[in-house]
């Protein structure tokens, strides 16, 4: 990441939702757009790929179970990225809940794991940790 | 289903794809034909916004909570001969249904004594007619054992099974729209009510009105489940909150002021 693409401090920090479910992506939208996050939307591992190689993210929500691209292939992807968005935080939230789909996340490279529905305090403390921003 | 102002974008969005889906061109062709009923296309655009995603045995300690604790108090003011009446809304494909059906099958030893109903609504009749074949993945049955899945469903190839045509018989499926008093005037008197990840998605007038609907729908003393990040206690006042090892659950109180 050179100096420029680097997120200025006190800027709002900018979310990649990626969901397949719209109400699902759309609840996380508002929920933090609310908390002065900016949201942009995929609906697909594909779709976000491409987001996250045109534009500067600080951090990406993905869910498992998507067509196309799944969650776990996408972080795959990411983290084998030779460009600067292979240590771009993820954060998993998905209705699987057993404990190897927790292991699998981890070892896509995921930096933490939610069990949807996420409620809004769940979303906006862990959204809060892996930006930086205050609580 | 309703949505407050914020959401206005994204139906527009959602619109704006159901406009181009059935090549309508323009909203007010688009409108007409709503207005009309053409193709369903009603349902089309409800079902644009419902989220199915789900599996066996989801949250299952709800159902522990259930043949531990909620059941055996139920029955200790059930008059003779009186059904056990559960409902799960929203039900999606089915998994939770037929979740709720295997588990009093598999935990509870007492089940052949009671006449047990249960009644699996939703809004999307996409989502119905799945739940009502009984066609499941890999994926829908990771919580279950080997021996769950040779017992209560037939093998159709690699990838699929279909659920069991007894178990299919014991679930009635029915098409209901929480926040429509209408609509849920039809169902009353049940003793457990399952409506789980699906309140969170509403917004706060909604969110009421369902839980007051909710709250019609139960018999006096009876249960209400929901999901691991939704509380009632933020949504309404009229139900009492009991705290299990198991779970969480909401309570309609046995006796109200107006003497229901």
């Amino acid at each position: 990441m050179t100096e420029s693409e680097r997120p200025v401090a006190g800027a709002k920090a900018r979310i990649l939702v990626v969901d397949d479910s719209s109400l699902v992506r759309l609840y996380c939208r508002d929920v933090l757009e609310k908390a002065g996050f900016e949201v942009e939307q995929a609906i697909n591992g594909i779709e976000a790929m491409e987001k996250v190689l045109e534009q500067t993210f600080d951090l990406v929500i993905v869910d498992v179970n998507m067509p196309r691209m799944d969650g776990f292939s996408f972080i795959r992807v990411l983290r084998g990225s030779a460009s600067h968005v292979a240590t771009l935080p993820a954060l998993v939230v998905t209705t699987e809940a057993g404990p190897h789909d927790r292991e699998e996340a981890r070892a896509a490279g995921a930096n933490f794991y939610l069990m949807k529905p996420v409620s809004e305090s769940d979303l906006l403390r862990h959204v809060a940790v892996l930006t930086g921003a205050p609580q | 289903m309703s949505f407050d102002d914020s959401k206005r974008y994204f139906i527009d969005r959602r619109l704006a794809e159901r406009i181009a889906a059935t090549g309508s061109g323009s909203f007010q062709s688009y409108f007409a034909m709503l207005r009309s009923d053409a193709d369903h296309e009603i349902e089309h655009l409800v079902n644009a916004f419902t989220v199915n995603e789900t599996y066996f045995y989801r949250e299952d300690h709800q159902l522990r909570c259930m043949t531990a604790h909620l059941l055996g108090d139920l029955l200790r003011r059930k008059p003779d001969r009186e059904a056990i009446r559960i409902w799960s809304i929203p039900c999606s494909t089915g998994e939770e249904p037929y979740s709720i059906a295997m588990w009093l099958m598999e935990n509870w030893s007492e089940v052949d004594k009671y006449n047990i109903e249960i009644v699996a609504s939703d809004i999307d009749t996409r989502a119905l007619k799945a739940a009502a074949e009984g066609v499941y993945g890999a994926r829908a049955l990771m919580r279950l054992s080997h021996d769950m899945i040779e017992r209560y469903f037939a093998r159709i190839d690699e990838a699929q099974v279909r659920i069991d045509p007894g178990l299919r018989e014991s679930v009635q499926f029915t098409r209901a729209n929480l926040i429509d008093g209408q609509d849920m005037a039809r169902y009353r008197d049940f003793d457990i009510v399952f409506c789980r990840n699906v309140l969170i998605y509403f917004d706060d007038a909604s969110r009421r009105i369902a839980a007051e609907n909710l709250y019609d729908c139960l018999r006096p003393g009876g249960y209400i489940c929901l999901g691991h990040s939704e509380t009632m206690s933020r949504i309404s006042p009229l139900f009492s909150v009991c705290r299990f090892p198991e779970a969480i659950v909401y309570q309609r109180p046995e006796a109200t002021d107006d003497g229901k």
